[in-house]
């Protein structure tokens, strides 16, 4: 049994806004040491910590704007998020959800509180991670995976009332339903005070937790608070993670791409000639048009 | 390193030795802006040409009735200041204003004028950024008298290719020239023209 070992523990930077409606810490790319080449595949993180937003007729959001050449997965906690894009598509996501959608060859969407939930408006909480499409997919048709928390895998723990969410990837044997165009491991690990999480992942996945609720110890050892980042070094297979109070921990597990970044705003390609192209395209209407 | 996008800008532009840039640059101020903050307001004296480090400036003008008109958006690496005020002495008729959070590296007339007469070179550089400044103003001229408003857009986003995405439409619309509406009309034409599968 070789430990994984904490190498960071990652205190959220001062928050800024996306939108009007996302008041987010940014984790990946900006922090340090959690650049997209030592995250790779992860290559963007921002964080929503739970924070208040009052009532408002108009819903607060991010109006329309592109992406190319990765998946964005937003994950949330509290709070309700609509989404419309440029293929007809949207929905909406509340407590518990995750929407999956691979952007790949260009979409243009915005997303918004939902309409009923802005105007009583409440406590927001989520996560927006961007994870790389391989050099092959980048191209790929756009899709969306909206994945319901009633449907997730759930995994139970030995307390018998803790339990593993598994959105990508799997654990012990359990997989999860979202399909990935890499291997990687997301869970959500939702647990009472006091239960235990065992976690096996591989040596070189970068592998990083986020802890959205209580306080966690790590390998018997590593304190982590809510809205701290915990970022494992690339040695060590085994962590565990034992509940100090309720919690909730995001924890993250990828295997590195390894493959050329050129990334400028919503574009994320391997060559500066393809971010050129692909911004040549949004301006010309290519991505389509939505209002 | 600080004020690294204009010593690049240098750097790629000139054929200036590093001790030269290091003590021009030196001799400029850096300040930092929050959106919405005015560098230059109409009547005020201007004495600087503004260097965007980082962010986004636009140069306006407002018209009797009130109404904005964009001259220029300066994003990084953009130079922008309002030349009437800043060498002939009269007062601003723009107000310049930073539409993101930016940095700005201030460049004294005096410093520019000083160096222009004391090395060839210097002045030279000066007068090629002058010339390239007047081909896109006589551009922009010929394309407000005669271009389609789709031309007009399209040169926008040539001359700024990633400032759709930064900008509201209100303030692209009053660069080309033409209403918010006309400008959704344009972009929606042009993804029904231009859209297709991306496979």
């Amino acid at each position: 049994m070789s430990i994984k070992h904490v190498e960071m523990i990652a205190t959220p930077s001062a928050p800024h806004y996306v939108g009007d409606g996302f008041r987010v810490h940014n984790f990946i790319p900006s922090y340090p040491r959690m650049d997209m080449k030592r995250m790779d595949p992860f290559i963007m993180l921002d964080y929503n910590s739970k924070f208040h937003f009052p009532p408002s007729e108009r819903p607060r959001g991010v109006d329309v704007h592109p992406h190319r050449g990765f998946e964005t997965v937003t994950i949330a906690y509290k709070g309700r998020v609509e989404h419309h894009d440029s293929s007809g598509g949207g929905g909406v996501i509340g407590e518990g959800d995750v929407q999956w959608m691979t952007a790949a060859s260009g979409v243009l969407h915005k997303e918004f509180h939902e309409s009923e939930w802005s105007k009583k408006g409440g406590e927001f909480q989520m996560v927006q991670l961007w994870v790389n499409l391989p050099a092959k997919h980048k191209m790929d048709p756009p899709k969306y995976q909206a994945l319901e928390n009633s449907k997730m895998t759930k995994v139970p723990l030995a307390d018998g009332n803790s339990w593993v969410e598994v959105i990508a990837g799997a654990y012990q044997g359990h997989q999860g339903s979202a399909s990935t165009f890499s291997p990687m491991h997301i869970y959500n690990v939702k647990m009472k005070a006091g239960a235990v999480a065992d976690f096996t992942l591989p040596t070189n996945f970068n592998t990083a937790l986020l802890v959205i609720e209580g306080s966690i110890t790590i390998n018997g050892t590593e304190k982590a608070q809510g809205d701290q980042m915990a970022l494992f070094a690339n040695s060590g297979e085994n962590f565990s993670v034992l509940a100090d109070q309720d919690a909730i921990v995001l924890i993250l597990s990828g295997e590195p791409l390894n493959e050329p970044i050129a990334a400028h705003g919503p574009f994320v390609m391997n060559t500066r000639e393809e971010l050129i192209a692909a911004f040549t395209a949004f301006n010309e209407g290519k991505f389509g048009y939505l209002e | 390193m600080k004020h690294i996008h204009f010593t690049s800008f240098l750097t790629n532009n000139a054929e200036f030795e590093k001790n030269y840039i290091e003590k021009l640059v030196g001799q400029c101020a850096h300040k930092k802006f929050e959106k919405d903050a005015f560098l230059l307001r109409e009547g005020e004296e201007c004495k600087y040409v503004f260097f965007v480090e980082k962010g986004l400036l636009r140069q306006y003008y407002l018209d009797t009735a009130g109404k904005e008109h964009t001259i220029q958006f300066a994003p990084e690496n953009w130079l922008i200041s309002d030349r009437d005020a800043l060498f002939f002495k009269q007062g601003a008729q723009y107000f310049i204003q930073a539409v993101e959070d930016a940095e700005v590296l201030y460049i004294e007339e005096d410093l520019i004028l000083q160096l222009s007469r004391q090395d060839a070179a210097f002045h030279s550089y000066n007068n090629q950024l002058l010339h390239n400044h007047i081909r896109q103003l006589q551009k922009r001229i010929r394309l407000l008298l005669s271009a389609t408003a789709e031309e007009r857009y399209l040169d926008f986003t040539a001359t700024y290719p990633d400032l759709l995405m930064r900008l509201p439409q209100t303030m692209v619309a009053s660069y080309l020239g033409i209403t918010p509406e006309s400008l959704c009309r344009v972009r929606k034409g042009l993804a029904e023209k231009n859209q297709r599968r991306i496979t």
